[in-house]
């Protein structure tokens, strides 16, 4: 009996105060915040030569994602998609690849590269497009007013204020950090 | 109190035990717990019957779900929200109505709301444990049968991380089974009627109260005051409403699940064949039966033939435990059946049912994949699933035999 006692108080004890500890631990990167509500009529169809081209900043350091929700009507997108992300004077840092045919309808897609370290507080475009997608097959994303990471962005000839409502992701410099900032945040809300 | 139930050493191992309890109540979060909650704090404000009411203003509420339980669970559920709510303040109806799945799991108070709302399970769960101490006579039995109540993981977790309200009709088929140990067999059916208040399944069992009843007065009774105790609280709502959201929701039906087809739509539902051979087995075989063994076969057969939900799994815990402390060969195969059992929806394609319980830690859990998609990567989860239920409904059809060829108690 005293077993089972001890047992049942040790799995509980793990499954509260360690188990979290273990699964924050897996996670390669965490997101700079939540993504930004949209309006679902407010969009733009990315197709062929159409891209679009978007300024925003990082907020942390070691930014490795952009992610944003992206319309695949009826799935019908199979082409490559593709993310190139430029630092303020127009030099390619990196580039991001998915297949269309992994994208779902309304998906929250991240597109995943290298981290850059140096990356807080530091302004960034990217381009995303789908060259190889016809009339047919385009994609579309949502379009915000403008907030303080998303600041602009350029679509055909015209640039406006705001953009697609995107998350950055970013590299924990150490599993630990990760695991001390889910649990201070944790008991900061806690007491 | 003149059996000495809150013995000294009884004492200290419950205020452990309500320790673990108010951790997994305060720290995993299953989002049920705030729709249902959310649905009852209509009481309060004086709506009666909510099944139309949620349907009528589905356009005005931020949360759209209907209200699938039956009546006495949403005057129970909102009766003690309306109690409780002038401590929690005007926060607890805001955190209920927040629809965003991120802010309301950062609140910074829903670890005062959660162990507030499942407070009353924690009164309940704590009866049964007492609840126990009657089946035996024993000192050493009794102390197993509670100490195994307050210390298995299993009904921790499904009580506490899945705000588990089918406990108030688990508490009342015991009470039921306890009037029936002592051959009080209307009190028994009298509790039996109100656990099917709660969830209908009690129901499915009283052809067997029928043939175990001695004469035709009894019989008679044996069905109609259970079915007229729930008639009296489900007819002042009976609607449209009640009858799609409750009656025939997906959570109630799905005890049927279809089988084998014998061809134009129609199939052989394999749960329900074998409950009803039994059935006439008894019938044309004139046994006396242990209705106690009978109704955990009959839970057994209905979690080997459905795709059931986790929180069913606690309809038959109490009973399994009475089952091992009485029979102690029997623990470490009802243990192994158990773990199957659970294992089952927690492999479900629904982060609900594992990583999202932990979201008040952190949302940053929703990157991580369930064990579904793990599974995933490298077998077909559904083919595992289908595994771990197969092992299930073996060993439960073992258990099973051996429960029926038991002479009567």
């Amino acid at each position: 009996m005293k077993k089972l006692i001890w047992f049942t108080t040790t799995f509980i004890l793990f499954v509260i105060f360690v188990f979290p500890a273990l699964m924050a631990s897996t996670i390669n990167m965490t997101p700079s915040g939540v993504q930004p509500g949209y309006k679902y009529d407010i969009r733009l169809s990315i197709y062929k030569e159409r891209d679009i081209k978007q300024e925003f900043v990082s907020r942390e350091k070691n930014l490795t994602a952009v992610a944003t929700s992206i319309r695949n009507p009826n799935l019908k997108n199979k082409k490559e998609i593709i993310l190139n992300l430029y630092d303020e004077n127009n030099t390619l840092l990196r580039t991001s690849l998915l297949s269309g045919k992994n994208i779902e309808d309304g998906d929250f897609v991240k597109f995943v590269f290298e981290p850059i370290n140096d990356s807080a507080d530091v302004k960034y475009n990217f381009t995303l497009s789908s060259p190889d997608s016809g009339l047919g097959e385009t994609i579309e994303v949502f379009i915000i007013e403008p907030t303080g990471e998303v600041l602009n962005y350029t679509y055909g000839e015209e640039t406006k204020e705001g953009g697609v409502p995107l998350v950055t992701f970013h590299k924990p410099s150490t599993k630990w950090e990760i695991v001390k900032r889910v649990y201070s945040n944790l008991f900061s809300r806690l007491l | 109190m003149k059996e000495g139930i809150f013995k000294k050493g009884r004492l200290k191992i419950l205020f452990l035990a309500i320790v673990l309890r108010l951790l997994v109540s305060g720290f995993l979060y299953h989002p049920d717990i705030k729709t249902f909650n959310f649905q009852s704090s209509f009481l309060k404000k004086g709506v009666v019957n909510i099944y139309p009411y949620l349907i009528e203003n589905r356009m005005s509420l931020p949360l759209k779900e209907e209200f699938v339980y039956f009546p006495l669970s949403y005057f129970v559920v909102g009766g003690y929200q309306a109690i409780v709510s002038p401590l929690l303040g005007q926060g607890l109806d805001n955190w209920l109505a927040n629809a965003d799945s991120v802010t309301s799991v950062t609140d910074p108070n829903i670890f005062w709301y959660l162990i507030f709302l499942k407070f009353p399970l924690l009164v309940v769960d704590i009866a049964i444990a007492f609840l126990l101490l009657k089946f035996f006579k024993d000192e050493k039995d009794k102390e197993k049968a509670f100490t195994f109540w307050l210390f298995n993981p299993f009904t921790i977790i499904l009580i506490y991380a899945f705000s588990n309200i089918d406990i108030y009709s688990v508490f009342l088929t015991l009470v039921a089974f306890l009037f029936l140990k002592r051959k009080k067999l209307l009190s028994a059916l009298v509790f039996l009627g109100l656990a099917a208040c709660f969830k209908a399944y009690p129901l499915i069992f009283l052809p067997f109260i029928f043939l175990k009843a001695k004469n035709t007065k009894q019989k008679i009774l044996s069905v109609l005051i259970p079915l007229f105790i729930l008639f009296l609280t489900i007819v002042p709502f009976w609607s449209t409403a009640f009858v799609q959201s409750a009656l025939v929701s997906g959570l109630t039906t799905r005890i049927f699940n279809p089988g084998i087809l014998v061809g134009f739509g129609e199939s052989i539902m394999m749960g329900l064949l074998i409950l009803s051979a039994l059935f006439f087995s008894v019938w044309l075989h004139k046994k006396d039966i242990n209705l106690f063994n009978y109704w955990v076969v009959f839970l057994l057969i209905i979690f080997s033939f459905s795709h059931f939900h986790i929180s069913w799994l606690l309809w038959i815990a109490p009973f399994l435990l009475i089952l091992i402390v009485k029979n102690s060969k029997l623990t470490w195969p009802v243990v192994l059946l158990c773990m199957l059992a659970l294992a089952i929806p927690l492999l479900y394609e629904d982060r609900n049912m594992t990583i999202s319980l932990f979201r008040i830690y952190t949302t940053w859990y929703d990157l991580l994949p369930t064990p579904f998609a793990v599974m995933e990567k490298f077998y077909d989860p559904y083919n595992f699933q289908s595994i771990l239920h197969t092992l299930f409904a073996g060993g439960a059809g073992v258990i099973s035999y051996k429960l029926l060829s038991e002479k009567k108690d």
